[in-house]
């Protein structure tokens, strides 16, 4: 008897922890436990045994089946808490539904970053027409008359507005500087602005060059304002936007609406400076001409130049955008391609 | 520009541990941006000079020779070379084995090794000079091998140190120094670098003329031409100017040509002054710089004939125009083989003539991009200062028999006045006088400090436009200390009042709307329209600005509205895709309602902002597109927190389906519309399988919400019943109708909560001219939980309600 229950147990207990499922564990408890279950049996078997015998063996028997009893329910239990309502062989693999959603241009979303940092200076969000006159496109901006830039090579005029005085003739704007004045004369000072917009050249297109682009002027028109504290904003404002710091440098340069005028670059943000072929191997790359607004334009916004002086730059989005995603065509932006625009959002 | 170290190092003595790379950055922090610094010598890696010391006949072949070659230290080489003029003595150039060189100077460079022609094993190679890139230098003859001959060189030396080549060479972007026509040539780059690094510049020994007069020079238009020298020299000849010379042309991209011409370029190159030999034997009585006459004409070298206008200058003798003052020479201005006697041109003509001149004809020369960037006169001086110089050096008998200098209103040179307090607020940092006056006085700049004042004397070739007020002085003490050197200043400017753009909000919200709820992807097209669709979607184009120049001929139309890019950006993609949503919001222009925004003398033609979008989709049923797009439209005012939008149908898009549109309102104020894209239209555009439904939003009619204005409702305190009864209307009948009757019972019956639309069914089971609507009722109490009885109570209410006013009928099976 002893032998049998130890036997019964070296059997049982492996097949109730290897029980799958609840059902099969049921079974085993039934084969073991139930009315013809091998323990039942065991202890009918009892009766056979001499009368001395019998209340050890049924402690025994009794112990075992207590033993086992718990062994299921403990099982039934670790059954219970991994049991799903799908078959195992389940594949989660399979990628899920994705959310309804469209996009916006990959210009705009990097136009929104840089208007949330510059709002967080205390920047305003300025706008102005994308058809201007002469005056406002050359005349204020200091462009002597002959300025190549008026000519229609680089210029797209109105049709029936492209003669007589810079009042009549229209224009769409070849740059946003112009515009700026507009904030200039109908604000007071001290400005803080920023002013992004569309502008567009009469050009031959190719993969670097394109008829239309966005441009981002931030302008800061105030008395005494040193150009190391416009360097200290842009940095600010590219380490906000790009989520690292973003290391910058200023060298000379020349546009004729400010005095002094540089170029500002921007760390090379692919190779982090050590150059690679989209910094043509020198470790920084172009993004935006700045400079204090020359004395000219100061004037033609009604502002005495002693005494107001400021900063000023403009941020070649379609260039900051290319460079942020290694897009390699500038003209992707314009071609309402969703295969484009789809990838960024 | 090209510029050669070499050449620098004329006019400033560059320290011999100066690190090139360090100049060349600094240049470009301060001055020009230099693009690329090219080691000249390290072309010719690998190249030796060798001696011929015994030419020997290949046994295997009848053109190639064997030479025994000396290629220094002794060791003698057998070359197998093909040139035709080898022979014994003689000197040239060997490429070792490991060298690259061009083949027969085609394709690409090839490796040189020791390999066996002919059965003959050669050690390297003899080269010709278009095999190293020197054919427009040292041209050799075909089949013909480069003879150094000439020059002081010995076996084994590098040919870059025999042909003066151990030179640096810096490519300068042009673009970068529009503005200093003082640093067109390698003068004016070396006083830059003078400045920089506070070393001396080589003053250039001025010309001082033996003779005055004898020679008739006539200035036409004192505007246009506002200085003339000439110089007439005679007992000169053709010949090629010395090897020094010519190297320094050729590594600056200028190819040699003879000793006369090469001077001209040379100056050029070397004072920015751009200047011109004429043939004396070819002029006729004087020389004038005047303008064309009407009908004139210009004999080019080519035989052709310019037809030129009166607003070109030009140079002339007795007989004509000689050649475009400033922008070329023509057929009878050459220096010829037989030239004997030259009259030396140093002039100074005014910038806008010679542009508009030089695009009339689109002819840029070397010359005319330098003019056009505003010359001083008075470089003029240092021309023939740097030019007679070299006709000393190169024409030791040569006679100046006539010299003239005509400069009839010397340039005004302006003087500035800069308080140097102010300089160190603009700045954001103190410099101290030295500093100042050191590097102002470097760049030639007159020099006086008074206390506050820093008074500034601008010299010649930089008052031609590029420094006129204090503003300049400041960038030049700026620039050349480094913009990047200067300390960082915090910004100091407070303001007090938040920024509140409730407008500008606006367009953003309802941009990420459309993106982020709305399924819709943001476009950008072109602010002009195809013809083609401009006509297909708006019909009249009359209303339409037209571009002067068009990016195409079939693109004049400026954007006027919104959709017809939107169409074609439907062509575009439904190639790719068959269901989706696009918008873009720009402005647009018509040529109507000019008015003033900010400048009373300024007209803007009418103009807007438009939002305006498609959906678009291979669908079987139009309405229900038409019904998607209609709740963006709808919830649109909600979710982005303006005045809410009516729908009426008073006036039919042009490109609208009959049947399928709307107008949007505002109150009564029209502010868009949106519709089925027409099947005429939609072909026209080219849209081939996709529907699109269309709308359009005139955002400056758009009002946003100060404020949110959401309200907050109690939570329901007893259960709320939803209850569906399909009724039968009129097809006729509107939903708008039949909601308008369910919320006027709803007034008197409180129980009615709210009502809305489930579907509607027109077909078999339904009466012909009938639809079934099926309408989801709320019926709920304030202050008890319905029965079942009085639920259906209140429905049944609703429905004799609408048999009444709304014609419903009770649909039987």
């Amino acid at each position: 008897m002893k032998e049998k229950l130890e036997a019964l147990l070296r059997d049982g207990i492996p097949r109730i922890n290897g029980a799958k499922t609840e059902a099969e564990l049921q079974e085993i408890k039934g084969s073991l436990l139930g009315k013809q279950g091998t323990v039942t049996l065991l202890m009918k078997e009892m009766s056979k045994l001499p009368k001395e015998e019998r209340p050890a063996a049924g402690q025994l028997v009794n112990k075992v089946k207590t033993e086992l009893s718990n062994l299921i329910d403990a099982r039934r239990e670790e059954l219970k808490l991994k049991a799903s309502e799908v078959s195992a062989d389940f594949d989660w693999s399979v990628p899920g539904l994705p959310p309804m959603s469209g996009g916006l241009h990959p210009i705009i979303q990097m136009c929104y970053d840089l208007n949330d940092a510059f709002r967080s200076l205390g920047f305003e969000v300025f706008e102005a027409t994308d058809i201007s006159s002469e005056y406002y496109s050359f005349d204020n901006l200091n462009f002597p008359p002959n300025h190549p830039a008026r000519e229609s090579m680089d210029t797209y005029w109105i049709e029936g507005h492209d003669k007589g005085e810079a009042w009549d003739k229209l224009c769409l704007r070849p740059h946003l500087t112009g515009d700026s004045v507009r904030y200039l004369q109908s604000h007071k000072p001290p400005y803080r602005f920023v002013y992004p917009g569309r502008v567009y050249r009469n050009e031959t297109t190719d993969a670097r060059h394109e008829r239309a682009f966005y441009q981002y002027e931030a302008l800061i028109v105030d008395k005494d304002f040193t150009f190391t504290a416009g360097k200290v904003m842009i940095q600010t404002i590219l380490s906000k936007v790009f989520g690292r710091e973003v290391k910058i440098r200023m060298r000379s340069g020349f546009f004729p609406f400010v005095e002094p005028g540089y170029e500002i670059d921007m760390e090379c943000l692919v190779c982090g400076g050590k150059g690679c072929s989209v910094c043509k191997h020198v470790g920084w790359i172009e993004v935006m001409p700045g400079g204090t607004p020359h004395p000219n334009v100061l004037r033609a916004a009604g502002l005495d130049p002693d005494e107001y002086t400021g900063f000023y730059v403009n941020i070649g989005l379609d260039r900051l955008v290319m460079m942020r995603y290694g897009v390699d065509d500038v003209r992707l932006f314009n071609s309402a391609d969703l295969r484009f625009l789809e990838q960024f959002r | 520009m090209k510029v050669s170290l070499n050449w620098i190092k004329d006019y400033v003595k560059l320290p011999e541990d100066m690190d090139l790379k360090r100049l060349a950055y600094d240049l470009t922090m301060s001055t020009v941006e230099v693009e690329d610094v090219e080691d000249l010598g390290k072309k010719f890696d690998g190249l030796v000079v060798g001696v011929i010391k015994e030419v020997l006949p290949h046994p295997n072949a009848d053109k190639l020779r064997i030479c025994r070659t000396d290629i220094g230290g002794g060791e003698i080489k057998e070359i197998v070379c093909g040139g035709s003029n080898l022979e014994a003595d003689q000197k040239v150039v060997v490429a070792l084995p490991g060298t690259f060189v061009k083949w027969h100077g085609e394709g690409e460079p090839v490796e040189i090794k020791v390999s066996k022609l002919r059965g003959v094993e050669s050690y390297g190679m003899i080269c010709a000079s278009t095999e190293i890139g020197l054919e427009d230098l040292l041209p050799c003859g075909e089949h013909e091998i480069m003879n150094l001959n000439a020059f002081e060189c010995q076996a084994g030396d590098s040919v870059a140190k025999a042909l003066d080549m151990d030179d640096m060479i810096l490519e300068i972007d042009n673009k970068s120094m529009t503005n200093r026509p003082d640093l067109w040539g390698h003068y004016g780059i070396a006083r830059e670098i003078a400045t920089l690094y506070d070393l001396p510049l080589v003053e250039i020994k001025p010309y001082v003329p033996q003779v005055e007069g004898n020679v008739d020079v006539r200035i036409g238009n004192a505007e246009r031409c506002r200085r003339f020298t000439a110089t007439k020299i005679e007992n000169v000849y053709v010949k090629p100017s010395p090897f020094k010379m010519q190297t320094r042309l050729w590594r600056v991209g200028q190819r040699p040509i003879n000793a006369l011409v090469d001077i001209t370029n040379y100056v050029m190159l070397a004072s920015g002054q751009p200047s011109h030999a004429y043939d004396l034997n070819h002029i006729v009585d004087f020389i004038s710089a005047r303008n064309a006459q009407p009908g004139e004409v210009l004999k080019l070298l080519n035989g052709e004939e310019l037809k030129l206008d009166t607003d070109d200058l030009v140079i002339a003798d007795a007989e004509g125009p000689v050649g475009l003052a400033g922008v070329m020479g023509g057929a009878k201005d050459s220096i010829l083989p037989e030239t004997t006697e030259v009259l030396l041109e140093m002039a100074n003509f005014e910038s806008m003539g010679v542009r508009r001149t030089s695009q009339r004809y689109d002819v840029r020369t070397d010359a005319s991009s330098r003019y056009e960037k505003a010359i001083d006169p008075e470089r003029a001086a240092l021309g023939v200062d740097m030019a007679m110089e070299l006709f000393t050096e190169l024409y030791p008998e040569m006679k100046v028999t006539g010299y003239v200098d005509l400069y009839p209103t010397p340039i005004e040179k302006p003087v500035i006045d800069v308080s140097l307090d102010w300089l160190e607020r603009r700045l954001g940092q103190r410099f101290s006088n030295e500093y100042i006056e050191n590097k102002l006085t470097r760049m030639g700049f007159g020099v006086t400090i008074d206390g506050d004042n820093l008074n500034v004397k601008v010299p010649s070739w930089r008052a031609t436009g590029d420094i006129s007020e204090r503003a300049d002085i400041m960038e030049e003490v700026a620039r050349v200390f480094g913009y990047d050197n200067i300390q960082a200043t915090k910004i100091t400017t407070t303001f007090d009042a938040a920024i509140n753009q409730p407008v500008f909000d606006l367009s953003r919200r309802i941009k990420e709307y459309l993106a982020f709820r709305c399924n819709m992807q943001e476009v950008f097209t072109y602010p002009w329209m195809t013809d083609k669709t401009a006509e297909a979607i708006l019909g009249d184009t009359s209303c339409l600005l037209k571009l002067s120049t068009p990016p195409s001929p079939t693109e004049k139309f400026v954007k006027g509205s919104i959709l017809p890019n939107i169409c074609d950006a439907v062509v575009k993609n439904e190639r790719f895709y068959s269901e989706f949503g696009i918008f873009e919001e720009a402005q647009i222009f018509q040529d109507r309602d000019y008015r003033s925004t900010y400048d009373e003398k300024e007209k803007i033609p009418y103009f807007t902002k438009s939002i305006g979008g498609a959906f678009a989709a291979t669908v079987s049923d139009v309405t229900a597109l038409f019904r998607k797009a209609k709740g963006v439209i709808e919830m649109m005012p909600r979710y982005t927190h303006m005045e809410g939008f009516t729908f009426r149908r008073d006036v039919k898009p042009v490109w609208a389906d009959n049947t399928v549109w709307l107008n949007i309102y505002v109150g009564d104020k029209l502010v868009g519309n949106m519709g089925l894209l027409a099947k005429k239209a939609s072909m026209a555009c080219g849209i081939k399988n996709l529907s699109a439904v269309l709308f359009e939003l005139d955002f400056y009619a758009l009002t946003p919400l100060k404020s949110r204005t959401n309200e907050f409702k109690h939570l329901p305190e007893f259960p709320e019943n939803n209850y569906d009864i399909s009724l039968l209307f009129d097809t006729e009948t509107k939903w708008e109708k039949i909601y308008a009757e369910i919320m006027k019972k709803a007034k008197s019956e409180k129980l009615i909560k709210s009502a809305s639309f489930v579907d509607e069914y027109k077909g078999k089971q339904v009466p012909e001219g009938k639809k079934s609507v099926t309408i989801r009722l709320v019926i709920g109490s304030d202050t008890k939980t319905l029965t079942s009885d009085e639920i259906e109570k209140v429905a049944n209410t609703v429905t004799r309600c609408l048999e009444y006013t709304a014609g419903a009928q009770i649909r039987t099976k």
